[in-house]
């Protein structure tokens, strides 16, 4: 890190900083020289979306199922406790059996709602 | 160094924008997401409070908003999801059954 | 004035993503807007020095909220959204009472007293890491919101399963 005179700039982060522009700059960079150099010729055939030579079938735009959103939604809730998991990990030596025990603690009450999404059988695909 | 004052007129812009969105929408999903932008305000501020004033608590609140934010999306979308399937549409001025 | 430079780039691609997501019309391209917002919204933390904070806001935020959102804008078909009206006919109303309630922020920044400070100067927090200090208070001093967190997130479960879960068996 880098406290400059006006104040705190990340300097650690400039190698992120660096891919994302670069990362970007390749995409957008891709699409800017295929946009100048492609020839442009559209007719209606060829604006049709691609189904292997077919005409398109059905809405692009299809309803998904609900069982993406209980699994979404379990991955949400987890994803939390997860970041829970962080701090506690680097913390653990310093604090003790005192984490540790709050740790359970935290952790049985997900577990309850675990078992109850298990139960409910919100985890079958069928 | 950047004045306090700065986040937290950006902070102010970020919820006023998000009771914007909330107030004049009708996308109840987008209605959504305009909380999301306010709470999202109020983390910019907790942690710009926390930067000036050299305390870690106001990240801990902000850290705890977000595990809020997180039940809070889970729940409010299981009940747009309810709401579509009982009236299909997600307009919110569609949902008028209350109305005296 | 690096630090102001980067600031008001922040700041002002954080308004302008705010006012994309709420006015698209099409929820997806809402839902990708708020996606490069809340990557705009972690680098600001970083320059307030709270990377860890940072981290979470892409882990659960842009990582798993924006996907539940996401999920559910293309669940509920939306075809007919693009072509309706997207504001309510009093958004005037709407519009005043942000300006107003942003108008009082604004009023009141001025009275804020700023108390005294802490002892977590950004010294100490390079010294041990963002992270343990984060730690060191969060199990020892907010040990009770801790756990009332894990409620929060067992509540969580418990109602979005008993929601969604009822159109599986029909």
């Amino acid at each position: 890190m880098l406290i400059m005179p006006g104040g705190y700039v990340p300097i650690d982060y400039l190698p992120v900083l660096i891919f994302m522009v670069i990362a970007s700059a390749f995409g957008l960079g891709a699409l800017l020289v295929g946009s100048i150099f492609r020839p442009r010729r559209p007719y209606p055939e060829k604006l049709m979306p691609y189904e292997s030579g077919n005409p398109p079938v059905g809405e692009p735009r299809y309803r998904f199922s609900i069982k993406f959103y209980i699994i979404a939604m379990l991955f949400v809730v987890f994803d939390v406790e997860t970041v829970f998991l962080y701090p506690w990990a680097v913390v653990f030596d310093k604090i003790g059996l005192y984490a540790f025990v709050e740790m359970m603690i935290f952790i049985a009450i997900l577990l309850v709602g675990y078992v109850y999404a298990w139960k409910k059988e919100a985890f079958k695909w069928d | 160094m950047v004045p306090l004052e700065w986040y937290i007129w950006l902070a102010t812009a970020v919820f006023a924008i998000g009771v914007a969105g909330f107030l004049t929408r009708r996308n109840i999903i987008i209605m959504f997401m305009s909380i999301e932008l306010m709470l999202n305000a109020v983390n910019i501020s907790l942690i710009s409070f926390s930067y000036y004033l050299q305390d870690l608590r106001g990240h801990i609140l902000s850290f705890f908003v977000i595990t809020v934010a997180a039940a809070e999306a889970a729940i409010g979308l299981a009940i747009i999801i309810s709401l579509f399937r009982n009236k299909a549409t997600v307009h919110a001025d569609e949902m008028n059954e209350m109305k005296g | 004035m690096l630090p102001q430079v980067l600031f008001l780039y922040f700041a002002f691609a954080i308004v302008a993503l705010s006012l994309a997501v709420i006015t698209r019309k099409n929820p997806v391209h809402s839902v990708i807007f708020m996606l490069v917002l809340f990557f705009h919204i972690a680098a600001l933390y970083l320059t307030l020095n709270a990377e860890f904070l940072a981290a979470i806001q892409i882990i659960v935020y842009a990582g798993a909220i924006l996907v539940l959102f996401l999920f559910v804008v293309l669940m509920l078909n939306l075809k007919e959204e693009v072509t309706e009206h997207r504001y309510i006919s009093l958004w005037a109303v709407g519009v005043l009472l942000s300006i107003a309630i942003s108008a009082i922020f604004l009023m009141t920044l001025s009275s804020i007293p700023l108390g005294a400070k802490g002892v977590f100067s950004p010294d100490v927090i390079a010294s041990e890491t963002h992270t343990v200090a984060l730690g060191k208070l969060l199990y020892t001093e907010f040990l009770y919101p801790f756990e009332i967190a894990s409620v929060i997130l067992l509540v969580a479960i418990v109602g979005a399963v008993v929601l969604a879960k009822k159109r599986l068996k029909s």
